[in-house]
């Protein structure tokens, strides 16, 4: 099989082409970094498969992040065609990784994207003096459309021939090999941070020449571009006349959440709720009724026509209730992502982030987040620092994702009536509020950061393409049905069969006498002080660790309903399984935004923080979810004065605790700038 | 003078720059801002922790701490 690296500097448009040359829809942002592990896709072509590698960003092959460092690796250990993306409107930057390549012997193919832009701007570049100059054959292409995407990625495989010379590398070469006799293939692998059987004292002498050999490639890259080249002198790439606003905080904050919670209001209470009851009279019509009515003439088994109908049916009919939101949601994302409105947001963000013990690129966390916890923990690679990188880590799951949102329509519908958008816009800025206290915090005990860096190239302003972000968002739902269709519909099935299931292995329909609310009834008392003292509440959160979307089918099916409306009636109503008052729903709802992350997310939190921080982040959250809940049940249960009383007990309980913590960790490092 | 007290939207040639973490300074460097670069400061955040720079046609932001310490001349 043959491989094809695309390799470039971060938002070149590399995720873009492996888009274009595979023909699919993976993430792509007009963002630094959106990319932190290389993608793979397998294309067959004429009986020849070829695997093409989107690799994450990088600007040098001496790594400074983690995703460089994951490229770098690629790069030097894949026997490879190489494609560097170079985006045209910062080439001077872009060939310096290209002369890195050309120094370690890594052959590769230059395409230059983004010269419609560029040339528009009145800027040229004289290909052909480029290629004479340089020594290269490079290209200039449009990631977004490649004719004859087949001969293209065919063509590729031999087309890295070239005569590159580099003048300038002898100089070093002959210094360096004058004091130390290393072989020149050594010199300058470690000129590019790479030492392999070499001296500490040999490494330092290679390294002192860094600071000259960068200034060295860049002169030399000027000469090669001197007579190739054409740029406005006033032209500035990433700078818009909209900044003038967007840059401003007041502009952007009030209008980032002004956009945001109409997008949720249209998404969740217009539009959403019509397409999932079309999907769900759809589903009904094509699959339910069909297979109920031959079930009722050929089976005369009460428990597997109950089965189906409030087993297996209820739990696909849930994906469907909230699958158009999901996809609308994913929308409202990439178009924030595209524009390029989220580097302006890291850059406004910044200086209250900083106070937090963070950094701007913690928006773009939190944005993930509102989709989905797990891709936002793994984003948090994207962070420089151990410390802020946990931190940010641990506060990613308080952001309410996308599977949390339609049980937080379903009770708040139940029970505010007209007021349930408020309630759940409330919720969003609960979860925020949580997060970045719970950041302050952090930053004053145990996980302190000190002025954290933030050096981000500014990401251009954008029109939307609208075939991309329905294509994201194609892929996305895709997604998320192959990996939440499988779980939702097992565990529906395990959750009807304990709910409908004595201890003597009988059918009862009475879910009182069953084994699941024998099982859970013992554990629900703990939650009786929440004003949640219910077993299939407590089933319903149990397994909503698992994955959150779980909580809502399992709701569904203990409380035998078949589609949102009926869940919405059946949680008022006392006769029901699973019934609120209005403080226990309100409970419940702050509950289950802050109780835990899913599964998943607590393993990508193992993963890059350790088994520590997996169980300060499941502890930490329950406990916080559970004090706020209890706060909140008691403010509207007993009445504010004691509410008050109790949350300033809990706060100063809370922050003792994380000060004992510290104290208890102190012989570690805090976080010094050597950890930095 | 530093980049930090430098005038809004005035071009500047980077004299020096005096980090001390020799990682962060040898990033600076890759990313093109060397000695003799021409670089204008675009915009100040609120609280002036964060700036917005423009060299080489590009636009970075940048930290105060960093800024603080690129010495320049205005041009």
């Amino acid at each position: 099989m043959h491989k094809i690296l695309i390799i470039g500097n971060p938002n070149v448009g590399k995720s873009t082409l492996f888009n274009t040359l595979t023909k699919s829809n993976e993430h792509t942002g007009n963002f630094h970094g959106v990319t932190v592990e290389e993608k793979h896709k397998i294309v067959t072509l004429d009986d020849e498969r070829y695997d093409i590698v989107d690799l994450p960003g990088m600007y040098s092959f001496l790594s400074f992040s983690y995703e460089e460092e994951v490229s770098r690796d690629i790069i030097l250990k894949t026997d490879a065609t190489r494609i560097l993306l170079v985006d045209a409107n910062s080439i001077r930057r872009n060939l310096y990784l290209s002369l890195e390549m050309w120094e370690l012997g890594l052959e590769h193919k230059i395409l230059i994207n983004n010269y419609d832009y560029f040339s528009h701007q009145k800027n040229k570049i004289n290909l052909e003096k480029l290629n004479n100059n340089f020594g290269i054959n490079a290209e200039i292409i449009n990631a977004k459309k490649i004719k004859n995407n087949k001969n293209y990625i065919k063509n590729l495989k031999n087309d890295t021939k070239n005569s590159v010379k580099l003048p300038y590398l002898n100089y070093f070469l002959m210094i360096i090999k004058n004091k130390y006799n290393i072989e020149d293939k050594k010199i300058i692998l470690a000129l590019n941070g790479i030492f392999t059987d070499l001296k500490q004292e040999q490494i330092n002498f290679i390294r002192s020449f860094y600071p000259e050999i960068i200034r060295a490639r860049y002169e030399y890259i000027d000469e090669l571009l001197l007579d190739s080249l054409e740029v406005r002198r006033d032209y500035v790439y990433g700078e818009s006349k909209a900044d003038r606003f967007l840059l401003n905080p007041f502009v952007m904050i009030i209008g980032f959440l002004l956009i945001f919670f109409v997008s949720i209001y249209f998404i969740f209470f217009l539009i959403g709720p019509i397409l999932s009851d079309w999907l769900n009279a759809l589903f009904d019509f094509m699959i339910v009724s069909p297979f109920m009515n031959f079930l009722y003439l050929t089976v005369d088994n009460i428990w597997l026509i109950e089965f189906f109908k409030s087993g297996v049916f209820s739990s696909i009919s849930t994906i469907f209730s909230f699958l158009p939101q999901v996809i609308l949601l994913f929308v409202f994302l990439t178009i924030l992502e595209d524009s390029g409105i989220i580097s302006r947001m890291a850059f406004v963000f910044d200086d209250f982030l900083s106070r937090l013990g963070l950094n701007g690129k913690a928006i773009y966390i939190m944005l993930l987040g509102l989709g989905c916890n797990t891709m936002s923990a793994v984003a948090t690679r994207n962070m420089n620092g151990k410390n802020l990188k946990i931190k940010t880590a641990i506060l990613s799951p308080y952001i309410s994702c996308m599977a949390r949102l339609p049980v937080f329509v379903v009770v708040a519908s139940a029970f505010f009536g007209s007021k349930a958008y408020f309630v759940i816009a409330g919720l969003y800025i609960l979860g925020v509020v949580v997060s970045l206290s719970l950041a302050w915090l952090l930053n004053k005990t145990i996980l302190p950061t000190q002025n954290s860096e933030l050096l981000l190239e500014f990401a251009p302003l954008r029109s939307i393409d609208v075939r991309h972000v329905l294509g994201v968002a194609k892929t996305n739902a895709v997604d998320m049905i192959k990996r939440i269709f499988g779980i939702i519909v097992s565990v529906g099935i395990i959750v009807w069969i304990l709910s409908h299931t004595m201890f003597d292995l009988q059918y009862t329909d009475v879910i009182a006498d069953s084994i699941l609310f024998a099982v859970a009834g013992k554990i629900s008392i703990i939650f009786a002080p929440i004003g949640l003292n219910n077993a299939g509440v407590v089933s319903a959160l149990l397994v909503g660790i698992m994955a959150k979307e779980l909580i809502l089918s399992t709701m569904t099916i203990t409380n035998s309903a078949v589609n949102n409306a009926t869940l919405i009636a059946s949680l008022v109503s006392a006769t029901s399984v699973i019934h609120f008052s209005t403080a226990g729903a309100l409970s419940f709802l702050i509950f289950s935004l802050l109780y835990a992350p899913c599964s998943s997310t607590l393993a990508v939190i193992k993963n890059e923080c350790g088994k520590f921080y997996m169980w300060f982040s499941l502890i930490s959250q329950f406990t916080l979810a559970y004090l706020l809940s209890f706060i909140v049940y008691l403010g509207m249960t007993q009445g504010f004065v004691i509410m008050l009383m109790i949350a300033i007990v809990m706060a100063l309980i809370l922050v003792s605790i994380m000060y004992t913590i510290k104290k208890i960790r102190r012989h570690k490092c805090l976080g010094c700038s050597r950890c930095k | 003078m530093t980049l930090m007290e430098t005038k809004l939207n005035t071009d500047c040639i980077i004299k020096e720059i005096n980090i001390e973490d020799e990682k962060t300074k040898i990033r600076l460097m890759e990313l093109g801002l060397i000695a003799g670069t021409r670089v204008r400061v675009k915009t100040k955040s609120i609280f002036k922790k964060t700036i917005l720079i423009i060299f080489h046609s590009s636009c970075f932001t940048l930290k105060e701490n960093i800024a603080k310490k690129i010495v320049v001349n205005y041009a």
